[in-house]
């Protein structure tokens, strides 16, 4: 993998290294990975590379182990076989300033997880602030532009608990884009949210993809998958049994697995 | 029954000024043994959670040995038996300088800290996973997520608990008279030996005692409803927002 960076700095022109950074460089890579709890296997030999600028989700049944592979991403799971390569760096490195990579990883839950006993404002500031070290003043004008781009820029002032569940899951994005970070992970977004409220925050992450925002996306959201996605990836029993691109994927997916699994999701 | 009661003998002669000096010291040992035990038991309550395994075995090592041996029992060890160990010089000035005090104040914070330790712990447990790994993900260590997000939201859960350590910790104060700290209760029963008048004597230590505590858990209850997380914890008869 360095053999094939090295290629590219060597050989493109200065002006476009942004371009190519989104385009050809993989920014995540799963290297014969093995994951057990105990005994269960939960992850089984996972190969998987995601490029810089991909919008790939995930899915699966239940228990077919889609959240565990995107925890692995910033090792909230450690893995016992195999390499996950981030930006460059190899996990297992026992060297790895994990802290600096964690702040270049955004991550969202399925339960929010906002810090109550702290305003929106203070969510949002905290990690600059105390990781990346810009000023109070600084740190507010950004997370107001975030504020405003997920919509709820009156609600600077508020406490979580003041917030309905859509609000709440806009200013935990706010609060993982506030990092800058190079890749977002979503772990099921919108399953905690009442049906009404799940639009708001697929808007706010559909324009992040728009933007070219390196998305890893776990959710039962197959309109989502099928509007924004780069790649499906299907897994099963802790295995990717098939990836594609979403119009061929939801159009005639190729394992027995996957239709059944669709047919269940789709047409209920 | 044919029993005179004769409160006088509390503000006559010397009592007066005992029971103050006792009210005195009751608070002195109560509140340094208090900041102790808050600092080791937030500090070892803490630990007791954290991912690294050492760590977490230090801390479980400190609450086992020190909430398991009698108040009665440390008081005495501190005062009798850790002395002889340590350096001439700074013998000398402890026992110049209250030993028994010190003594008493270490004994009692750190049994407190090892009881307050398991409070902690539970108030930890009882925020999810995902908010610490929440913190974590944005690049925060271990120690700023501690320090920022867990602690504040856990110390906030157990205030009610925390009350009740502290009320216990201010009233077990007592045992130091044992090692002979002046506090309250020792004062109580100089009176009650200089004038023979249990009754009285005791009657005043108790109201003194309930008043110290009452005075506590009001105040407790107070910091509980100004650090109340907004919306967060639904209490009986809390003012709407």
């Amino acid at each position: 993998m360095l053999q094939f960076v090295n290629d590219h700095i060597v050989c493109r022109p200065v002006i476009c290294k942004s371009l190519c950074d989104r385009i050809f460089i993989p920014v995540v890579e799963f290297q014969h990975v093995n994951k057990w709890f105990g005994t269960l296997h939960v992850l089984k030999e996972i190969d998987l590379q995601i490029e810089s600028g991909e919008v790939v989700v995930i899915c699966g049944p239940s228990g077919s182990g889609k959240s565990t592979l995107i925890r692995c991403i910033n090792r909230l799971e450690a893995v016992q076989s195999g390499e996950i390569i981030v930006a460059g760096k190899q996990l297992s490195d026992p060297s790895l300033d994990l802290r600096a990579l964690r702040a270049e990883i955004g991550f969202v839950f399925q339960q929010f997880n906002l810090y109550p006993h702290l305003s929106v404002m203070e969510n949002i500031t905290l990690g600059p602030i105390k990781v990346r070290r810009v000023s109070r003043e600084e740190g507010e004008k950004t997370a107001m532009q975030l504020l405003e781009r997920v919509g709820i820029p009156d609600k600077a002032g508020a406490f979580p608990a003041s917030l309905s569940g859509g609000q709440q899951q806009r200013v935990a994005i706010a609060r993982a884009l506030a990092m800058q970070p190079k890749i977002m992970l979503f772990d099921e977004p919108t399953s905690a949210l009442d049906p009404e409220m799940i639009n708001e925050v697929l808007e706010v992450m559909t324009d992040l993809a728009r933007d070219g925002m390196t998305m890893v996306v776990v959710t039962h959201e197959m309109g989502f998958a099928r509007r924004v996605a780069h790649r499906v990836v299907f897994m099963d029993e802790g295995q990717i049994i098939e990836e594609g691109k979403p119009e061929s994927f939801f159009a005639e997916p190729k394992s027995p697995r996957a239709k059944q699994f669709l047919s269940k999701i789709l047409f209920h | 029954m044919n029993y005179h009661f004769d409160w006088s003998v509390l503000w006559t002669g010397q009592s007066g000024q005992w029971l103050l000096q006792g009210v005195v010291t009751t608070l002195e040992i109560s509140v340094l043994a208090w900041l102790l035990a808050l600092g080791l038991g937030t500090l070892s309550g803490a630990l007791r959670t954290v991912p690294f395994a050492p760590l977490r075995a230090l801390a479980t090592c400190y609450v086992e040995f020190f909430r398991n041996v009698p108040l009665l029992v440390w008081m005495f060890f501190w005062y009798f038996a850790l002395p002889p160990f340590l350096p001439q010089s700074l013998q000398d000035w402890l026992f110049n300088h209250g030993a028994e005090f010190w003594a008493g104040t270490v004994a009692l914070g750190v049994y407190h800290g090892a009881r307050f330790s398991e409070v902690i712990r539970a108030g930890i447990q009882a925020i999810p996973k995902t908010q610490f790994e929440a913190a974590i993900s944005t690049g925060l260590s271990t120690g700023q997520a501690y320090r920022l997000i867990i602690l504040p939201i856990a110390l906030r859960l157990i205030i009610p608990p925390a009350t009740n350590e502290s009320l216990n910790l201010l009233k077990n104060s007592s045992v130091a008279l044992t090692i002979g700290v002046a506090e309250l209760t020792f004062q109580t029963r100089q009176i009650e030996t200089y004038t023979a008048r249990a009754f009285e004597a005791l009657t005043a230590g108790t109201l003194i005692y309930l008043a110290l505590c009452l005075t506590i858990a009001f105040v407790m209850a107070r910091v509980e409803r100004r650090f109340a997380i907004p919306g967060m914890i639904a209490r009986v008869g809390a003012a709407e927002h």
